[in-house]
């Protein structure tokens, strides 16, 4: 099967928010009021019951505010932290489309997945206990939809499709916007991870920070190293010890009283 | 027969010992999923993941009074330093040159500290861990190192330490369960606590 991915383009974006609606309604989450942090963004973060944002970054360079819309929601990673940090088997998947999607009758809620995502994008339900974020509407595609923010998008800003061919169109419309004065356009798919299923075009692919997204995203080192080498070293002690005593013991035996010297 | 650990120094030991055991098999059930199997015979993952922080802070609690009781005793003397030099003598049963130890040898001194600090950076690390959607992301990318490294570190203590008890010298094990040990154990492995203790009797006695 092949891959699927959601293109975000984020020059077409008018910041309307149709998508948040849409992912809420299909996904019959309970919209819950939050702060008001003095911008048109509906939350500061993302919630567990609120797994899409349109971020309003306001962004000023030589005098000059831009308004850099930003859809932000999880990245599908090709290398996705939250999976190397979770220690309950079959809690995070991949589906066959290379979907990352949480099946929560497996979660345990021990929270190591928010830890592993250089996104920052799953969050813990107080209620429930277990952690949420986007699904890339895996009901829908497997039926063949597409996710419900791309079906509602009114400026085709988001498309669905195949990642190749989306990688491909990402980088047209990269060209086309460069011929159109953004000198720095470029594609956002950071190979950090492996690559993402969820790709932007950025009007300035030079500095994904004033849209919010880290510039070279990684799996946290020490999240590798813990999952990598630390576990290594801990099987090494723990049966170590146990053969290292066991043989010990048909080597050299109990210390018995009488074998003291001196006696 | 000579006293060694008195009730309430057994009440301490085995307060730790059980806390510990269920810390230790729980947290490994959350350390590698080849281990989750652990998670399903003590009530599932989410059971797991709920007690796992609670048995940790009643083993932290324990251990604190583990530490106020028995710290003063615990401190290296001369001897002490010559023992841990020459340990590996002590290890394979060959005790020519190594120095008589007082109530504790070297080795049980140090495992004690080596617990001691191992506990404190797993009760550390642990509260971070507990609350990940709370706690700030640096702190939480630190406790997911600190935390394996110390449990690997204090269950690597405890294998040796139950192995020494249980198998490698007679006679020990009883000591913690009824509290005492015979001359011959106290003399063979202790030479100068038995002294001492023996010299208090004599005193007494006469």
């Amino acid at each position: 099967m092949q891959t699927v991915a959601k293109l975000i383009d984020t020059s077409l974006c008018i910041g309307c928010k149709a998508c948040e609606v849409a992912c809420q309604e299909w996904n019959d989450q309970e919209f819950t009021l939050g702060t008001f942090g003095g911008t048109y963004q509906t939350k500061p973060e993302l919630e567990h019951n609120f797994w899409n944002l349109i971020k309003f970054n306001e962004y000023e360079t030589d005098g000059q505010l831009s308004w850099l819309m930003m859809k932000y929601q999880c990245m599908h990673c090709q290398d996705a932290g939250c999976m190397k940090a979770c220690p309950a088997p079959g809690a995070i998947v991949r589906l066959d489309n290379g979907t990352v999607d949480f099946n929560h009758d497996n979660c345990i809620g021990c929270g190591y997945c928010i830890t592993g995502c250089p996104f920052d994008v799953p969050r813990l339900s107080p209620t429930t206990k277990k952690v949420y974020k986007c699904t890339l509407c895996s009901d829908r595609t497997a039926v063949g939809l597409e996710p419900a923010c791309i079906k509602t998008c009114p400026t085709n800003c988001l498309t669905f499709g195949t990642r190749t061919d989306l990688l491909r169109k990402a980088e047209d419309r990269a060209v086309e916007l460069q011929a159109d004065g953004s000198t720095h356009a470029g594609v956002y798919n950071p190979q950090g991870v492996g690559g993402t299923n969820v790709i932007y075009v950025l009007k300035d692919a030079s500095n994904p920070e004033s849209y919010g997204l880290p510039k070279d995203p990684t799996i946290p080192w020490t999240v590798s190293l813990w999952k990598g080498p630390v576990k290594l070293l801990g099987s090494v002690i723990f049966l170590g010890g146990i053969l290292g005593t066991f043989f010990h013991y048909i080597r050299f035996g109990p210390k018995l009283e009488e074998e003291h010297p001196d006696d | 027969m000579i006293d060694r650990f008195n009730i309430k120094e057994r009440f301490i030991h085995w307060m730790v010992a059980i806390c510990f055991i269920y810390a230790a098999l729980s947290g490994l059930a959350m350390w590698s999923r080849h281990l989750f199997w652990i998670a399903t015979v003590l009530g599932g993952g989410e059971t797991v993941r709920a007690l796992h922080p609670w048995g940790g802070i009643i083993f932290a609690l324990a251990l604190g009074f583990m530490f106020r009781n028995w710290a003063s005793q615990m401190k290296l003397d001369s001897d002490d330093k010559v023992w841990l030099k020459m340990s590996h003598r002590y290890a394979m049963n060959d005790e020519a040159g190594v120095p008589p130890s007082g109530k504790y040898n070297a080795g049980q001194k140090m495992l004690f500290w080596m617990q001691s600090a191992f506990t404190l950076l797993l009760f550390l690390s642990g509260m971070i861990l507990w609350f990940p959607e709370i706690m700030p992301r640096t702190l939480r990318l630190g406790a997911v190192l600190v935390h394996p490294l110390a449990a690997i570190g204090s269950i690597g203590g405890i294998i040796l330490h139950i192995y020494m008890s249980a198998f490698a010298v007679p006679g020990s094990l009883r000591a913690m369960t009824r509290g005492f040990v015979t001359p011959g154990w106290a003399k063979a492995h202790h030479r100068k606590w038995f002294q001492q203790t023996t010299k208090i009797e004599d005193e007494r006695a006469r």
